[in-house]
């Protein structure tokens, strides 16, 4: 088992406070959506303003099974730039903008708990 | 490259229980079956069968890295079947609408077979206006604030030979 490496602190990135997870930076505005897809309450019916609803929510409830299949399992990150990187899930924010993982192995070492911005990861996958 | 976030849940629905081919940003090219898109983030979810019956393998593209979805093979019944069972956890029963009202039939028989007075308010069962009992009906379904009551009919409940044994959903 590899041992740990100690938190690092890196030199500071172009926004001062959280890297890209505080949701003022620019970089969090720029990426993460801030409306969900929706049909406007004008030119539809009620009638399939629910079924729109009824769908989002199968759609959705079936995706936190999802999270709930991945929770403590070893999931492969691939990220931009061709990183890969392989971690224990924990858990995810409400957005799906955040995930929290343990074990994190990366080029420089393993970090013990990191969180991974979303944005970052093209794909996921893991053996359920 | 927004097309696919700006999609609207029904037509995402369209690719749920179908074999698609995924194409992403640098260039990474997934195939797998559609188990669901999430409203939230457009991820998909995609499920690969191994060829001999051993665990599945699930990849989810992140909804902003998806450039193009392609269709190759449309589900059907069985292939619905497959996925939903890979992600019912261990345990979880799913009961129909007519198994409900039955299992609530039979513990009321049971329990008036017993001398327990017991009236139907709506979908619940009320125990001698100090308990009740919702569906689907089991032992953990009982509530009271009297603990020596609550215990007695927990232990009738799940004494009740009538009752089928709980089980898991089928697909």
């Amino acid at each position: 088992m590899r041992p740990h490496v100690s938190v690092l602190r890196l030199p500071r990135g172009p926004d001062p406070n959280g890297r890209g997870f505080d949701p003022n930076s620019p970089r969090f505005i720029a990426l993460c959506p801030t409306t969900i897809s929706a049909s406007t309450e004008t030119g539809t019916d009620s009638v399939q303003m629910r079924e729109e609803q009824r769908a989002r929510s199968v759609l959705r409830e079936s995706f936190l099974r999802t999270l709930i299949a991945m929770t403590n399992k070893q999931v492969q990150f691939h990220m931009y730039e061709r990183v890969k990187v392989e971690a224990k899930f924990g858990a995810s924010d409400i957005d799906v903008l955040n995930f929290q993982v343990s074990e994190l192995h990366t080029p420089i070492g393993v970090q013990k708990e990191a969180l991974l911005r979303c944005q970052d990861v093209i794909s996921y996958s893991f053996d359920l | 490259m927004d097309t696919w976030r700006q999609l609207k849940p029904l037509e995402w629905c369209k690719y749920v229980n179908k074999e698609v081919k995924v194409t992403a940003h640098e260039k990474q090219q997934h195939h797998g079956w559609v188990f669901t898109v999430d409203p939230v983030s457009a991820s998909i979810v995609l499920v690969t069968f191994q060829e001999k019956g051993g665990t599945p393998m699930v990849r989810v593209v992140t909804g902003h890295a998806v450039q193009e979805v392609e269709v190759l093979q449309e589900g059907n019944e069985e292939t619905a079947g497959r996925l939903r069972v890979i992600f019912t956890p261990p345990g979880a029963h799913a009961f129909g609408p007519e198994e409900v009202r039955h299992r609530k039939e039979r513990l009321r028989l049971w329990l008036e077979k017993n001398r327990i007075p017991v009236e139907e308010k709506g979908e619940m069962l009320c125990v001698a206006n100090v308990l009740t009992v919702s569906a689907p009906y089991g032992a953990e379904d009982c509530s009271s604030s009297n603990e020596i009551i609550l215990a007695r009919v927990q232990s009738l409940v799940e004494s009740n030979p009538d009752s089928t044994p709980d089980q898991p959903a089928n697909s």
